[in-house]
């Protein structure tokens, strides 16, 4: 009994510890995005809240906390009360099985523990695909439940993208998966130890560099952001599917559409850029000071993953929705296929590297 | 030809061309934007802001009542009533002068056309109001903004017989507006 209450009071202070991450820097990003674009367009962004504007997630969040909570009339009560819920949950959830350090046991009272990584399931990338497609109910049902035509058109717009999408994060991903030989994101990790020509977008029998970049194309739309933010198209469709809500719901689609972001972000740095393994041995640092050494990598690649979010962002115009089709289904696609067969070849001719 | 625009299209060139002008212009950070209320762009010399009436340096008005604003005003902004002076029937003054300045182009037309130049435009511009009745200003208010963006009034000059209306055409190209 001793043993469950340790165990559960260790788990539940890790889980808040990443909570809290994660939101704080779903906060710095609402701010740091507006800044970067502004920066980009010659502009200052925000200027007024503190200095430089520092302050503006706290009075955006101020903002939207007391806003009145509209439920259109007509709309799906439940369905409209639960989908910010769906669309949220699947997004904080998937950063359960992402390792942001070095995989160390630590005895507490006669209970291992993991410090930096809440669970090593061994299917968790499946994991984080499977959440993430939940995560597009939230906005399909959102979107449906607000008895709005825009809402509407933005909620099927984001179905037949999300599906076309996931698809091909799905097969982008199983280069990676061959050449590891496992599903379990701290066993990826660990396969890429020893240098930047380990991790999978370099790595020897067949550089994952294709791979990725259908990966981070997908992931861009499957985060719903520009250039592919046709759900939300402002200038077709007010804010697509999450039109008619305010306040606090629509804080939750907000945070929700971040939090993909650094999701994301994450997947991307633990499959093809090592994850906490440092660039160049020597950079990693021993003894038992090396899991600082591995959050810094992992933080500073996904901050580099972030800024180009934000990058693609300030640079590219919207695509047109028969484009967007044909880009997923009959561009990317098949190159997912094709990386997979000759990742699958090379893997079979260099068994074992 | 064909393989190099193959070439382009693989490796995204355009995009990444597109990219590279957006990183130049963050690393080369330069606002073109101002902070509008804290810092304010030099307005140009001639700029027409809200309408004023003048007053000579004596305090008294220069308006005479000729009604010649309100005729030119394209968009009938201006109202005058006009009336003889009391005890001096040769002058006359305006009784009562409104303007509705929600509806007013800011032309300069009025200023233009006014014989004695008891029309002048100010250099202010935040005139944003919550009811837009406080846009519709009456006599005294309209020289209690000339008071405010024109202190330094316009020396009444005596020449004509005190029997007849005084239009000082002349005083047309003095140039007494300093802001």
């Amino acid at each position: 009994m001793l043993d469950f209450g340790v165990r559960f009071a260790l788990t539940v202070s890790q889980i808040g510890v990443v909570m809290v991450a994660v939101l704080l820097t779903v906060a710095a990003l609402t701010l740091l995005e507006r800044k970067v674009l502004s920066w980009m367009q010659d502009r200052m962004g925000p200027m007024e809240v503190g200095p430089y504007g520092i302050l503006q997630p706290v009075a955006d969040g101020l903002k939207l906390f007391f806003k009145e909570d509209i439920i259109p009339a007509g709309a799906n009560r439940v369905m409209f009360m639960m989908a910010p819920v769906l669309s949220l949950v699947p997004a904080l959830i998937g950063f359960a099985v992402i390792p942001f350090g070095p995989n160390w046991t630590v005895e507490i009272f006669d209970v291992e523990f993991k410090p930096f990584i809440i669970s090593d399931i061994n299917i968790g990338i499946l994991y984080i695909l499977a959440f993430t497609s939940i995560g597009a109910y939230g906005i399909i049902l959102g979107g449906w439940s607000s008895n709005s035509k825009y809402s509407l058109l933005g909620g099927l717009r984001a179905a037949a993208q999300l599906i076309s999408y996931e698809l091909n994060v799905g097969l982008s991903i199983v280069g990676v998966l061959l050449l590891t030989g496992s599903l379990s994101m701290v066993a990826i990790t660990e396969a890429q130890a020893g240098g930047f020509w380990n991790w999978y977008f370099f790595a020897f029998p067949f550089p994952q560099a294709i791979a990725f970049g259908v990966f981070i194309i997908s992931a861009v739309a499957e985060t719903n952001r520009v250039p592919f933010d046709l759900p939300e198209a402002e200038s077709e469709l007010v804010a697509g599917f999450f039109t008619e809500y305010s306040g606090m719901r629509f804080a939750f689609f907000f945070l929700a559409e971040y939090a993909n972001m650094i999701l994301v972000s994450c997947v991307a740095t633990v499959l093809f850029f090592g994850g906490w393994q440092a660039p160049f041995t020597f950079l990693q640092g021993t003894g038992s000071f090396m899991w600082v050494s591995g959050i810094f990598w992992f933080a500073f690649k996904v901050s580099a993953f972030l800024f180009f979010f934000f990058w693609i962002r300030a640079t590219l115009p919207r695509l047109r929705y028969d484009q967007l089709m044909r880009f997923g289904w009959k561009v990317l696609l098949p190159i997912a296929i094709g990386n997979i067969v000759l990742t699958a070849i090379f893997a079979y001719i260099f068994p074992g590297s | 030809m064909k393989i190099k625009e193959w070439l382009k299209t693989l490796t995204f060139y355009e995009i990444l061309l597109g990219m590279k002008i957006t990183m130049s212009h963050l690393l080369r950070y330069k606002p073109i934007t101002i902070q509008y209320p804290h810092e304010k762009k030099p307005l140009p010399q001639n700029y027409r802001g809200m309408l004023a009436l003048l007053k000579y340096d004596d305090e008294t008005e220069k308006c005479v009542g000729c009604d010649l604003c309100e005729a030119i005003c394209p968009s009938r902004v201006i109202r005058v009533v006009s009336s003889e002076v009391p005890g001096e029937p040769t002058k006359r003054y305006s009784k009562e002068y409104y303007m509705d300045m929600t509806r007013c182009l800011f032309c300069g037309l009025c200023v233009q056309a006014c014989p004695v130049d008891a029309l002048g435009m100010t250099r202010e511009f935040e005139w944003a109001v919550y009811d837009k009745r406080n846009l519709q200003l009456d006599k005294q208010q309209l020289l209690a903004i000339g008071d405010r963006a024109f202190p330094v009034r316009e020396k009444r000059i005596e020449f004509q017989h005190p029997n007849v209306a005084h239009f000082n055409v002349a005083f047309q190209s003095i140039p007494q507006k300093e802001s």
